[in-house]
């Protein structure tokens, strides 16, 4: 069992951290084997795909039990984002209307790409041109996170 | 660069910045909104060895990204594609084109002469006017030749995706995803598939090139009749609102015309010159290129006199009116004895009983010669 990594504070971890505690466990532990995963066989984009996705899911669960479920009180939300177990930026990200299933936050850097464009990723399915139906970003792997 | 701007060394070297690529119809792609990206000085020329800016496109969907491989100064020397170094009037290889035109053009091999010399050429292009071709593809006219071997419509199938070689082998993962062709590559024993970009530009074996030059050699051509008293030319599918005028209007340029006598059932007609140099002249310059009201005609020698009299009278089918005054055909019943084509003559002494002899002057023996090869007279 991996300890979740925290920051150093003296402050004991706020109420109800005992019930998020293990599945945040078994995060870390599928990132783990995520990183010392073999890249043999993989094309040189695909290794890092993983990593994004696990990322994606931590934060996820954060955000569904404090906004959607409203599971946790506010001040293990903020500890969480504190402690950098759920990503404070991508989060930010899905308050928005457009973006509230957004894979990561390489995906809609502009700044990135030839001609200043989203990824493909973000492109709503039905207007995706034809025979361009199936598409994984080379971001993160992510196969269309826009309707 | 570490000379100076004022030195004038011949070995300095250009780094070619420019703003926009010399591309084929072809390489660009069917979409006329394309994206490009530009490098400033993104490769070296893979002719010349210098840097240049490289230009890098999409062509369309499902096409692969295409870059510009060779510099504008290699390619305007050529009058190629800087992509696909093809013509860029007739999308044909370099070794097709100069063979038809007959151009010549010597680039030194020597890596300090090369140099010397794209300094040179580098200068020449760069002083030539920018909208036409440079050098001697300038006053070249139109080639009909490379006009019929060019292709009518750019091919965009060169611009497709790879084929995935992890496919090949079996072990492409991907499926459906995957970006490359999933296609069963070329007969690697085929000439065609060992093709380099040095050769193309040269011109010098390029497989392409070679099996276009056999198809030109292969192509069909008027051969000119032996008897040389023809001076008629054929031309066929003239269609049926064709008048004497617009045959004259084109074929009087070649000499002067004898008659031209218009067969309208036959859907053809015959041009007659008077010197043999019009004929000639007419074929070499019309044969399969001449198109009178959208029509494209065939142009072919007339046949021989006798030959096409009895053609036309079998064609024709309907029996004409005897002229009067002349004997109906076969009056003498001629063509009933087989023997006159060639007189057997049997001997002196039966030659007016014999029946190989019809007329007085037929008779070798009449005035009192001999045949030297009649057997009565070896005999004696």
């Amino acid at each position: 069992m991996a300890k979740i990594r925290r920051l150093r504070t003296t402050k004991p971890p706020p109420e109800g951290w005992d019930l998020i505690e293990g599945t945040l466990e078994e995060f870390e532990n599928k990132m783990r084997e995520a990183e010392s995963d073999t890249h043999e066989g993989k094309r040189r984009v695909e290794s890092i795909w993983p990593i994004f996705k696990i990322h994606h899911q931590k934060s996820r669960f954060i955000y569904d039990l404090y906004y959607k479920r409203k599971a946790i009180s506010k001040e293990l939300y903020e500890y969480c984002l504190n402690q950098k177990i759920a990503d404070k930026a991508l989060i930010a990200k899905w308050k928005k209307q457009g973006f509230e299933n957004l894979c990561c936050l390489r995906c809609i850097q502009v700044k990135d790409t030839n001609f200043g464009t989203n990824c493909i990723c973000r492109v709503p399915r039905d207007k995706l041109e034809e025979g361009k139906t199936v598409v994984e970003c080379v971001h993160c792997g992510c196969r269309g996170c826009s309707g | 660069m570490a000379m100076s701007k004022g030195t004038s060394h011949y070995n300095r070297q250009v780094w070619e910045d420019s703003e926009f690529p010399i591309l084929c119809e072809t390489c660009l792609g069917d979409n006329p909104y394309l994206r490009m990206m530009k490098d400033k000085f993104g490769s070296e020329c893979k002719i010349c060895q210098r840097p240049f800016t490289t230009f890098r496109w999409c062509p369309g969907q499902k096409m692969r990204y295409k870059k510009t491989e060779i510099c504008q100064t290699c390619a305007r020397a050529k009058n190629v594609c800087q992509t696909c170094l093809l013509d860029l009037v007739y999308g044909l290889p370099v070794q097709v084109r100069d063979s038809v035109l007959n151009v010549k053009q010597d680039m030194p091999k020597n890596d300090i002469n090369r140099e010397f010399y794209n300094q040179n050429l580098d200068k020449a292009v760069r002083e030539a006017d920018a909208s036409e071709t440079w050098g001697p593809y300038k006053a070249q006219p139109p080639s009909d030749v490379l006009a019929k071997l060019a292709r009518n419509s750019p091919y965009y199938k060169r611009n497709r995706a790879h084929i995935c070689s992890f496919w090949v082998k079996g072990e492409c993962k991907r499926g459906e995803e995957c970006p490359y062709r999933h296609e069963k590559p070329t007969d690697p024993d085929d000439p065609l598939s060992d093709q380099n970009i040095k050769d193309r530009y040269y011109g010098s074996n390029d497989p392409v090139a070679e099996k276009m030059l056999k198809r030109i050699a292969d192509m069909p051509r008027p051969i000119p009749p032996e008897d040389k008293s023809i001076t008629t030319v054929y031309v066929g599918n003239i269609g049926e609102n064709i008048t004497e005028k617009q045959l004259k209007d084109h074929f009087y340029q070649f000499g002067e015309i004898r008659s031209i006598n218009i067969v309208q059932k036959q859907n053809c007609a015959f041009i007659t010159y008077t010197t043999r140099q019009g004929a000639e002249a007419a074929i070499s310059k019309s044969f399969q290129k001449l198109v009178i009201n959208g029509q494209k005609l065939v142009i072919r020698w007339g046949k021989s006199q006798a030959k096409r009299g009895t053609v036309t009278q079998e064609e024709r089918g309907v029996p004409l009116e005897p002229v009067p005054g002349l004997p109906p055909p076969d009056y003498f019943n001629l063509s009933a004895i087989p023997s006159l084509i060639q007189p057997i003559i049997p001997s002196t002494s039966s030659s007016t009983s014999g029946t190989g002899i019809h007329y007085p002057s037929q008779d070798p023996n009449r005035m009192g010669s001999f045949g030297l090869k009649l057997p009565s007279y070896n005999k004696n």
